[in-house]
């Protein structure tokens, strides 16, 4: 009798075994966005809000997409870097629209101004934990700012060429 | 002279008292009727049949381990275990294969008191255990909670992780009940604690064979095994039984 109650519990035990829940935590910092800071021109030390910006991507074939940051007067914005092969250079491309409500009013002799950035850098993907996987970080940072006849965005700066936190500004622009 | 009294009194009686205490601790023990059991010592040696059957269950994993003890005293076995494992963890992000064998060695104390000529355990050990083993990186998708690109990538470039080799300690657990003669069937848990293991460059070990799953969290792993063994008796002693009162 003994025996056979110790044979049901091994046979209830079969089989049965805990796996704890493998979900990447939002706090773990995985792949990370490109933070761009606004200063002031004429104050290089002072950040400088832009009024009512307006955020879009460009795809490689040239489709605007959809708004990152939409009418938001700030002095930060975040972005989504793109990113396909390791260690390929790899560029996104953004479209900075200043004073976004100036081409909906109803006056006439005020227009938004877009200047458009293109940003470079290489992906490295890196290894973070079983739960998250890999991420990429983004080397050799660059930045291209777009001429046009009137650009609201005077220059940029690098801080960091390496994309690997999202704890300060990567690039500056001056306004 | 009176002081020469008091003193002789106080010596006399701490040696009395001394005499008293003993012939207290020499009390003889009373004859008891005693029973005397052969009890087999020898090699007990079997498989894990867990493995086994997971093995033709779970599409992911393969693996065998034979495992054996060898009775020094009353109460303590020597005891190992031989296994290969290959297992493959798939999450969200991540598929990869360890593959590799272990071996675990270490001692089992038996806390049964068994009845009459009953040789059943409910043991406690200890191990150490080492583990040659290979990772293979089979395919990963880059971990981006931003998806404004729309440009999920994986990498299905499968990428292997050759000579690494772990070592762990790990205390045991179990029961082994003999069904038949000479015939055992046992279940086990383990607790592992991880002392040194080689890290992939730029990935880390989900599974190693013997450890089983590493966990982000930390050091710690767990396991089970279900045995069958078989006893080959190499010598008999003779267990005394004193009947309780």
């Amino acid at each position: 009798m003994k025996k056979f109650s110790l044979l049901v519990i091994l046979i209830i035990l079969i089989g049965t075994s805990c796996e704890r829940d493998d979900i990447c935590a939002e706090t773990t910092p995985t792949t990370p966005h490109l933070i761009i800071r606004f200063y002031d021109i004429n104050e290089q030390d002072n950040t400088k809000q832009v009024r009512l910006l307006t955020v879009n991507g460009v795809d490689p074939e040239g489709n605007v997409l959809e708004n990152i940051v939409t009418n938001q007067s700030t002095d930060s914005i975040v972005l989504p870097l793109r990113f396909q092969n390791e260690n390929s250079v790899t560029a996104s491309r953004f479209e900075l629209k200043r004073d976004s409500d100036f081409d909906t009013d109803t006056n006439d002799n005020t227009f938004s101004n877009t200047d458009v950035i293109v940003v470079s850098y290489t992906p490295e993907f890196v290894y973070v934990s079983r739960a998250c996987g890999y991420k990429s970080v983004f080397n050799d940072t660059q930045n291209t700012l777009i001429l046009d006849s009137d650009n609201w965005v005077f220059s940029y700066e690098i801080i960091n060429s390496t994309i690997d936190n999202e704890n300060s500004a990567h690039i500056i622009l001056y306004h | 002279m009176k002081t020469q009294h008091t003193s002789f009194y106080i010596i006399s009686s701490l040696i009395m008292m001394l005499c008293a205490l003993t012939s207290f601790s020499q009390t003889n023990p009373v004859p008891k009727d005693t029973a005397v059991y052969k009890q087999n010592y020898g090699l007990r040696i079997g498989g894990d049949i867990g493995k086994l059957v997971r093995s033709f269950l779970d599409d992911d994993y393969k693996g065998f381990e034979v495992n054996g003890d060898y009775r020094l005293t009353k109460k303590l076995y020597l005891a190992g275990e031989l296994g290969i494992e290959e297992k493959t963890t798939s999450t969200d992000y991540l598929n990869t294969t360890a593959n590799g064998s272990y071996f675990k060695a270490g001692v089992d104390y038996n806390s049964y008191v068994n009845w009459l000529d009953m040789e059943n355990m409910i043991y406690g050990g200890f191990r150490v255990g080492v583990s040659a083993f290979s990772q293979t990186l089979n395919s990963y998708t880059v971990y981006n909670t931003d998806q404004y690109w729309n440009e999920q990538f994986t990498n299905s470039t499968s990428q292997e992780f050759k000579g690494l080799s772990a070592i762990w300690t790990e205390l045991i657990f179990g029961i082994k009940v003999e069904v038949f003669n000479h015939l055992y069937v046992g279940l086990n848990g383990q607790l592992k604690v991880m002392i040194t293991q080689d890290e992939p460059t730029n990935f880390a070990n989900l599974y190693v064979p013997g450890f089983n799953k590493i966990y982000d969290s930390g050091r710690l792993g767990f396991g089970y095994g279900y045995n069958i063994s078989y006893l080959i008796p190499i010598f008999k002693k003779n267990k005394v039984v004193v009947p309780e009162e």
